[in-house]
C-alpha cells in the first residue's frame, strides 16, 4: 500500500463521518476569510494580489452568490432561468429607490426588494408552470420576463428611467460608514459581508438539498412526471423554488447597489447580465452546493483579468469570454466538480488496461 | 362625436398617474374616428419595418424547427451581414445590391464552421449548453468586430430619396428591403418544398430519428441548415444596412425582437415568422408614434409573454419548418 492509498482511505473514512459536510463547509469558508490576507502573501517576490486584487474577490463572491441562490430553483428543479437579472436589479432598485428618494436604510431596502421579487417570482412561476411552459419555452419566458421589468424601469421617471440611481452618502439616511449604513470606507469589510450573505445561501442551499425539499425538487429534475404520479405536488414545490431563489437573487442585487456607485437598466437588467448571474454555478456544476462557488473562482476572476489586462483593445476580453463558455459547455457539461471522477474514471481505465496485458 | 371630444378635452391632464398609459390610445381612437392622413403613413411605415423583422426571424425559426437549438448568435449574424455590405461598399465600391448577396455566401461559410465548431460536439446535450455556447460566439463575433471596425455607427452611403404615393412617404431603402424580404422567404418556401433537399430538412424537422432511419444524413442536414439560418442572417442584415446606421450591437435588439416574432408566430413556422414580423414591426412604429420614450416594446413583451401563456405553439404553430 503506497502513502498515497493511505491519504485516500484517510480521507475515504472521514468523508464517510456524518459531519464531513459541516468540517468541509467550516474549513472552505475559513480558507476564503483567509483569502483576503493569503493573496497578499509574498512568494519569490510575486504575490497573487497584483492580479487578485480585493475588488475582483468581491466580484467572485458576488456572483458565487447569486449563482448559488439560481442553483437553488434551476441546478435543483431543473427549470432552467435565463431571467434572474429582474430578480436581481428589483433588489437593486427596491433599495436605491427607498435609500435616495425616501432615504430609509437600505437594509431594510434590501428585504424590501427580496419581497418584492419573490412575489414577481411567484407571478412568473404561476403563470409559466400553470401553463406548462418548459425547455426552451420557459428560459425564453423568464428573459422577456427580465426585459420588461427593464423596459418598464427606463419609461418610468418615478424610478429615474434610463438614468439610474446614484448611491447616496451615508449621512444622507442619517447613518455612518458601518454595517448599520450597509457602506464602508473601505473593501475589505465588504469582502466579509459578501462572504457573509454566501455563508448564508449556501447553508440554505445545502438545507434546502438535503431535506424533503431537495429531494422533491430533483425529483421533478428527472422525471417531472413520475413525480407527480407518485404525490410529489410538483406545481407548488417549482413554485417554492422560484420564490426563495428570487428572493435571494434580489438580496445579492441590494448589495451589488450598495457596493458600486451607480446602478442603471442597462447594467442590473443588461442581456448579458442573465448569463453573468448563472454562469458560475453551470461552470462549477448544476444541482451541486460546491458548484457555483468554485465556477466563480475559474470564471469571474478569468474575465476580469481579461478586462484589465487588454485594456489596449476594446472587446477582446468579451471574445476571450466568449471562447471560455464554448469551450466550457463543450468539454465540461456536467462542471468542474465532476473533474475528480472523470480524473479517476480516467484513471481506472488506465490502469485497468495496463493489467490486462 | 361628443365623446370623442369629451375625451379630448381630458388630454391635457396627461403626465400624472395612469394617464400616460391611457391617453396615446385614447389619441390613437381619436385619430381613427378621425381617418387621420397620419395612419396611412404609419401604416406604410409599420408594414415596411415588419418584413424586414420577419426576415431576422427566418432564419432562427428555420433553425430551431430543424434542430431544437435556440441560436443566440443569430443577432451576430446580423451584423456581420450588415458589415459585409458596409465594407464591400466602402473599399472596393461593390454595390450594396450585390454585397447581400455576399453577404449570404459569407454568413453560410461562417455559419456552417460556427455550427461544426460549437452546436454539433453538443447538438444531444441539455439544451441550456447550446444556448450558452451560441452566447459564447454572439460574444466573439461582436466583439471581434468591434476590434476590427471600432464600436462607432457605421452606414452604407445610399441616396435612394422615397417615393410619395397619395401624400404617403416609402422611403426607397425601405422598399427595397422589404421587396428582397419578400423574395427571400419565396425562394427558401421553394427550397424548402420544391427541391429533395428541402424534403430532407423537412423530415429532420418532424423526426430527428425517423430522419435517420431512412437513411437522411442528419448531421449534414444539421450543418446545412444552420448555414442556410446564418445566411437568412446575412440577407436580412445587409437590407437592414440599406436604410438604417449600425454599429456591433444592433443586432442585439433584432435578436431580442426576433425571438418575439419566432415564438409568436410559433417555433419553426414561416407564415408566422412573416405574420409576426409584421404584428411587432406594426407595434413598434405605431408604438413609437404614440407612446412615449420605448414603451411600444414594453407591449412587446407583453405580447411574447401572453402568446407564451396562452398559446406557447404560436399562431402557426405545428405548420412545420
Amino acid at each position: 500500500m503506497s502513502s498515497l492509498d493511505t491519504v485516500r482511505d484517510g480521507y475515504r473514512s472521514f468523508d464517510e463521518r456524518e459531519d464531513a459536510p459541516v468540517l468541509k463547509g467550516a474549513v472552505g469558508f475559513g480558507l476564503l476569510a483567509a483569502l483576503p490576507y493569503i493573496i497578499e502573501i509574498d512568494v519569490a517576490g510575486m504575490e497573487l494580489a497584483a492580479a487578485l486584487s480585493l475588488k475582483v474577490l468581491i466580484l467572485t463572491l458576488i456572483y458565487a452568490y447569486t449563482a448559488q441562490a439560481w442553483n437553488i430553483m434551476s441546478g435543483y428543479t431543473g427549470q432552467f432561468s435565463f431571467g434572474h437579472a429582474a430578480f436581481f436589479g428589483i433588489g437593486a432598485y427596491a433599495t436605491q429607490a427607498l435609500v435616495v428618494d425616501y432615504a430609509i436604510n437600505p437594509w431594510f431596502g434590501m428585504f424590501v426588494g427580496g419581497g418584492v421579487a419573490a412575489l414577481y417570482g411567484l407571478l412568473i412561476g404561476f403563470l409559466s408552470f400553470r401553463f406548462n411552459l418548459r425547455g426552451h419555452y420557459f428560459a425564453l419566458a423568464t428573459l422577456a420576463f427580465a426585459e420588461l421589468v427593464r423596459f418598464v424601469i427606463v419609461n418610468m421617471s418615478e424610478l429615474h428611467g434610463a438614468n439610474g440611481y446614484f448611491k447616496p452618502f451615508p449621512r444622507d439616511y442619517d447613518a455612518a460608514y458601518g454595517l448599520l449604513a450597509f457602506q464602508f470606507e473601505s473593501d475589505l469589510p465588504y469582502y466579509y459581508l459578501i462572504l457573509g450573505f454566501l455563508l448564508v445561501v449556501t447553508v440554505v442551499s445545502w438545507a434546502v438539498k438535503n431535506s424533503w425539499i431537495g429531494l422533491y425538487f430533483f425529483a421533478i429534475r428527472e422525471d417531472e412526471r413520475a413525480a407527480s404520479s407518485v404525490g410529489v405536488p410538483a406545481f407548488r414545490y417549482k413554485l417554492l423554488g422560484i420564490a426563495i431563489s428570487a428572493f435571494f437573487t434580489a438580496l445579492g442585487g441590494a448589495y451589488w447597489s450598495m457596493y458600486f456607485n451607480t446602478i442603471r437598466p442597462d447594467t442590473v437588467f443588461a442581456l448579458f447580465k442573465n448569463v453573468e448571474l448563472l454562469l458560475p454555478a453551470v461552470v462549477g456544476g448544476p444541482g451541486t452546493v460546491v458548484g457555483p462557488i468554485i465556477g466563480s473562482f475559474i470564471v469571474t476572476p478569468m474575465s476580469e483579468i481579461a478586462r484589465t489586462s487588454f485594456t489596449g483593445i476594446n472587446g477582446l476580453d468579451r471574445v476571450i469570454y466568449g471562447a471560455f463558455l464554448i469551450v466550457i459547455v463543450i468539454y465540461s457539461p456536467r462542471g468542474v466538480v465532476s473533474w475528480p471522477e472523470r480524473g479517476r474514471a480516467l484513471y481506472r481505465r488506465v490502469r485497468g488496461s495496463g493489467g490486462e496485458e | 362625436m361628443r365623446l370623442v371630444s369629451s375625451v379630448a378635452l381630458s388630454l391635457p391632464l396627461q403626465g400624472g398617474g395612469l394617464g400616460r398609459f391611457v391617453d396615446p390610445f385614447v389619441q390613437f381612437v381619436i385619430d381613427v374616428v378621425n381617418m387621420e392622413a397620419v395612419l396611412l403613413q404609419l401604416l406604410v411605415f409599420g408594414l415596411l419595418l415588419g418584413g424586414v423583422y420577419a426576415l431576422t426571424a427566418l432564419g432562427l425559426t428555420m433553425i430551431f424547427g430543424v434542430m431544437d437549438v435556440i441560436n443566440f448568435a443569430h443577432g451576430a449574424f446580423l451584423v456581420v451581414g450588415m458589415y459585409t455590405v458596409w465594407l464591400a461598399s466602402t473599399t472596393v465600391g461593390l454595390s450594396p445590391f450585390l454585397g447581400i448577396p455576399l453577404a449570404a455566401v459569407v454568413l453560410f461559410v461562417l455559419g456552417v464552421v460556427v455550427h461544426v465548431l460549437t452546436v454539433e460536439p453538443i447538438i444531444e446535450a441539455p439544451q441550456q449548453n447550446q444556448l450558452i455556447a451560441t452566447l459564447g460566439v454572439l460574444f466573439i463575433v461582436q466583439s471581434g468586430i468591434e476590434i476590427l471596425f471600432s464600436p462607432d455607427p457605421q452606414q452604407v452611403s445610399l441616396s435612394l430619396g422615397s417615393i410619395e404615393l397619395g401624400g404617403v412617404f416609402v422611403p426607397r431603402g425601405q422598399l427595397y428591403a422589404l421587396l428582397i424580404a419578400l423574395g427571400t422567404m419565396l425562394a427558401v418556401r421553394a427550397l424548402l418544398n420544391r427541391t429533395d433537399l428541402g424534403r430532407r430538412i423537412r423530415g429532420t424537422a418532424n423526426n430527428r430519428e425517423g430522419a435517420r432511419y431512412v437513411g437522411i444524413n442528419v448531421p449534414r442536414i444539421n450543418y446545412l441548415t444552420f448555414g442556410i439560418g446564418a445566411a437568412l442572417a446575412g440577407i436580412a442584415g445587409g437590407s437592414i444596412a440599406l436604410f438604417q446606421r449600425f454599429d456591433p450591437f444592433t443586432g442585439e435588439t433584432y435578436l431580442i425582437n426576433a425571438f418575439v416574432i419566432v415564438i409568436l408566430g410559433g417555433l419553426g413556422s414561416f407564415p408566422g415568422a412573416f405574420v409576426g414580423g409584421l404584428i411587432i414591426g406594426l407595434i413598434q412604429v405605431f408604438g413609437g408614434y404614440y407612446l412615449p420614450g420605448t414603451t411600444a416594446q414594453v407591449l412587446i413583451f407583453l405580447l411574447f409573454i401572453g402568446t407564451l401563456l396562452v398559446k406557447p405553439e404560436g399562431l402557426f404553430g405545428g405548420a412545420g419548418a
